[in-house]
């Protein structure tokens, strides 16, 4: 069976510094995948290379079967993505940034009720600018949405929302991963991907270091919670660590 | 079409919202038009010719939103759009660069359209200025120059490496042709010397060509102009797509 995203051997350096080693994983469909790792450890290069917005020196990245870079527009009516910063016209509502988005698809999810769903009811004629962070943030993953996706990638979906929103957040994708929805998301929080993901892969400097379930990663390691395995793996649980 | 429209729609709104292309686009040409008219009024365009100076301005003046829309709004929205990472966000989504770019031509010939028709309206009610010559020669020269320009600020806003390039190269396209190609300042009132450097403007060509359309001169040598100006609609919008960052 085909792999709903396939990526092999993923390399990519900025002015000969090596951002992205040798990275390999498979997602299922259905399935939840994270990447994780500190800041500038190549999550998000990584992504933008699967997504084909940055090209890998070598390797390669195959997502529901097609090649992004060249078969950009097939793809994109199928998968959902919503980027770390998020990006709007000046003055725009969220009515009309959500129109401009959903009038690009094909079979577009509706999206007053991903509104609704997400806790936005009610801001439609706000100007974006005038959201709170969280609410910024919420209304990009529902961005992400309304293609009516069988994959979306989120990089650090749940950054700057509140507890309860969090919650409200996971609980929706994983209803949306019982339908069929493929996941990749990165993460810093440890509670989100122990209640998200199925699988996992932690870069340290852009090299794997870990990849298999969250309880492999527990195991594999001399601790017993996420957290500290996370931080075991990525070499951060002591300072001295650093000081070779 | 459906994408398109929408996003026209929305496109539309934003850019009314930003009032600048109202204030250069729409209101500069019709202010400048009542300038003219109240210094000049029906005096002729030289001493014994058979059409009066306002009427010979009509065309040039007419130009006016053309060069504000296409070669400083068009490639100030684009590079604006590329700054802010929004053409980032689109990358990853359906929509091309044609549908991106089209939508913005299309909203700055809206506007030049709109100038045009309050341009004439201005000339005709308040200063009985007549159109003499042929209504479709003009149109199809307005529609011309319009490419043309519109095709250089597509090319600046989609190759520019930053939005600051883009507004300094749109600076320096923008301010001569709207002094020196006769579209504010009157072509006739230059000196000859003048004159010469301002023929090298694609904007001067295209106002001549819009001059003898509209006053029924003889079109002696339109060839060439219309020749320039088609060369660098198919240059500049060829290189404006296949050239086209989205970062």
């Amino acid at each position: 069976m085909e792999k709903t995203i396939d990526v092999k051997n993923l390399c990519k350096s900025y002015a000969g510094i090596p951002a992205l080693t040798e990275l390999s994983f498979t997602v299922s469909r259905g399935e939840v995948f994270g990447l994780l790792g500190a800041n500038g450890a190549g999550k998000s290069t990584a992504l933008e290379c699967v997504l084909g917005t940055k090209s890998a020196d070598s390797g390669s990245a195959r997502i529901l079967g097609m090649n992004p870079a060249a078969d950009r527009k097939m793809i994109f009516q199928r998968v959902g993505v919503q980027f770390q910063e998020s990006s709007f016209q000046d003055k725009i509502t969220v009515r009309e940034l959500c129109e401009e988005t959903e009038t690009l698809y094909r079979s577009p999810a509706g999206y007053s009720s991903l509104l609704a769903r997400l806790g936005l009811d009610g801001k439609a004629k706000s100007p974006v600018s005038e959201l709170s962070g969280g609410q910024k943030q919420r209304l990009f993953i529902v961005l992400a949405l309304i293609p009516g996706p069988e994959v979306v990638f989120l990089d650090e979906l749940t950054t700057g929302l509140d507890a309860r929103a969090r919650r409200d957040v996971w609980k929706y994708l994983l209803r949306l991963k019982k339908e069929g929805l493929t996941i990749v998301l990165t993460s810093h929080f440890m509670d989100e991907v122990e209640a998200l993901c199925d699988r996992l892969c932690i870069l340290r400097k852009g090299r794997t270091v870990f990849s298999g379930t969250v309880s492999e990663t527990i195991a594999a390691s001399p601790h017993d919670s996420l957290e500290d395995a996370y931080l075991w793996f990525t070499g951060e649980e002591e300072t001295e660590y650093e000081s070779v | 079409m459906k994408a398109f429209r929408t996003m026209l729609k929305t496109e539309l709104k934003l850019s009314l919202r930003g009032m600048d292309m109202f204030i250069f686009a729409i209101c500069l040409p019709v202010v400048m038009m009542v300038i003219l008219g109240i210094l000049y009024g029906d005096a002729p365009a030289y001493a014994g010719a058979n059409h009066t100076f306002l009427q010979q301005s009509f065309p040039a003046i007419s130009t006016i939103a053309i060069c504000a829309g296409g070669v400083m709004g068009l490639p100030l929205v684009v590079s604006d759009y590329r700054h802010r990472k929004i053409l980032k966000r689109l990358r990853v989504t359906p929509a091309g660069p044609v549908l991106i770019l089209m939508v913005q031509a299309v909203i700055y010939a809206l506007y030049a359209a709109v100038s045009l028709i309050l341009v004439y309206l201005t000339a005709a009610v308040f200063f009985g200025v007549s159109f003499t010559g042929s209504v479709p020669l003009f149109l199809l020269y307005y529609v011309l120059v319009m490419l043309s320009m519109f095709s250089i600020g597509m090319m600046v806003g989609g190759i520019a490496p930053n939005s600051k390039m883009a507004g300094l190269i749109a600076s320096l396209l923008y301010f001569p042709m709207l002094i020196f190609s006769g579209a504010t300042l009157p072509y006739e009132a230059m000196p000859a010397a003048l004159q010469h450097i301002a023929d090298a403007l694609p904007l001067t060509q295209g106002i001549k060509l819009l001059k003898a359309a509209c006053l029924d001169l003889p079109t002696g040598d339109v060839i060439l102009p219309i020749l320039i100006m088609a060369a660098l609609t198919v240059v500049c919008a060829g290189i404006s797509i296949r050239f086209f960052r989205w970062e």
